[in-house]
């Protein structure tokens, strides 16, 4: 596993404190638990409750 | 935080984005010195700094630890501190996250080393943030706060709350020693040592840095020149022909750490 990789592991939800997943798709960060999309905007994920997307 | 807040925040610190980024008031530093000496980073630590402004802070500890990851609850400021490394060169092991301090997006135990440099005066709710940074601090992991002290005499803490808020709307509240060792034990941290350290200010490139015009400029001189004298004492304010040159104010450095498993 690249660093970048595990870096990526070094993220939770900020609203559950649970896992999230990169959807590469549709270039953003999903928990699926608390059913909200964090967008990633020039490479820099936007873990911002605000800022997510309802799913 | 609320969002009309984090609104606010965003809007100030985008517009002053430059300035920070090439402040070396930032980019070097006693205190960023004295963090290095009292965290002893190693090369296996994770780390993290929260509102990293212009990377200075994450810069500096990159070839120390194994990695960063510097976050921030401003775009733009992220974007230019991603520039700004990237532009030093030969460092790959920064990552950047959009965050907020009081909701942070990281796993409990995740880093073994945490940063907050000049920035809990900007948060809302302080005991919040160092909640967050308590859980997400592996045990046994070491954190270090710089951020301005709040003078002990009310009289010039009023003062200093006022000035302050004039020059960064975004400005809400700085403490006392007492108040951030109270608040840092309370969090559930060891405490190991406070430092106060001086900070001299070049009036000019620090009120300009906030993104002041020129009314803002000539208020907030007129502030400094009409402060009492001790006020003028305590900041060691500098004046010539009316305008301020200079002033002093002084960084608190909280060294602490998470207690080990029993």
């Amino acid at each position: 596993m690249t660093l970048s990789q595990q870096l990526l592991e070094i993220l939770a939800c900020p609203q559950c404190k649970g896992v999230v997943v990169t959807d590469e798709q549709h270039r953003q960060i999903i928990c699926k638990a608390c059913r909200l999309a964090y967008p990633i905007r020039d490479d820099i994920p936007v873990m911002l409750i605000d800022e997510a997307v309802r799913l | 935080m609320t969002r009309e807040f984090k609104n606010k925040v965003r809007e100030q610190f985008g517009r002053a984005a430059d300035g920070y980024i090439h402040d070396k008031g930032f980019a070097t530093g006693d205190d960023l010195e004295m963090m290095v000496r009292l965290l002893q980073p190693m090369p296996d630590d994770n780390m993290l700094d929260v509102a990293c402004g212009g990377g200075h802070t994450a810069l500096r500890f990159s070839p120390l630890v194994r990695s960063v990851v510097a976050s921030d609850l401003t775009m733009v400021m992220l974007k230019k501190a991603q520039e700004y490394i990237s532009e030093e060169g030969g460092v790959d092991n920064i990552t950047f996250r959009e965050a907020d301090a009081e909701d942070l997006p990281f796993p409990a135990g995740a880093f073994t080393l945490l940063t907050c440099r000049v920035a809990p005066h900007h948060f809302p709710d302080v005991a919040r943030a160092l909640s967050e940074f308590h859980r997400v601090l592996r045990r046994g992991g070491r954190i270090a706060i710089v951020d301005t002290v709040l003078p002990n005499d009310p009289e010039i803490a009023e003062w200093y709350q006022a000035m302050e808020k004039m020059r960064d709307p975004t400005h809400i509240q700085a403490y006392t020693e007492t108040a951030w060792r109270e608040m840092v034990q309370e969090a559930g941290f060891i405490l190991h040592e406070t430092v106060v350290i001086p900070k001299t200010h070049d009036f000019p490139t620090w009120a300009k840095r906030a993104g002041l015009n020129r009314d803002g400029m000539a208020k907030l001189n007129k502030f400094f020149v009409d402060a009492p004298d001790k006020v003028q004492d305590y900041f060691q304010i500098e004046t010539f022909a009316g305008e301020v040159e200079a002033y002093t104010d002084r960084k608190l450095l909280i060294h602490a750490s998470r207690p080990p498993k029993k």
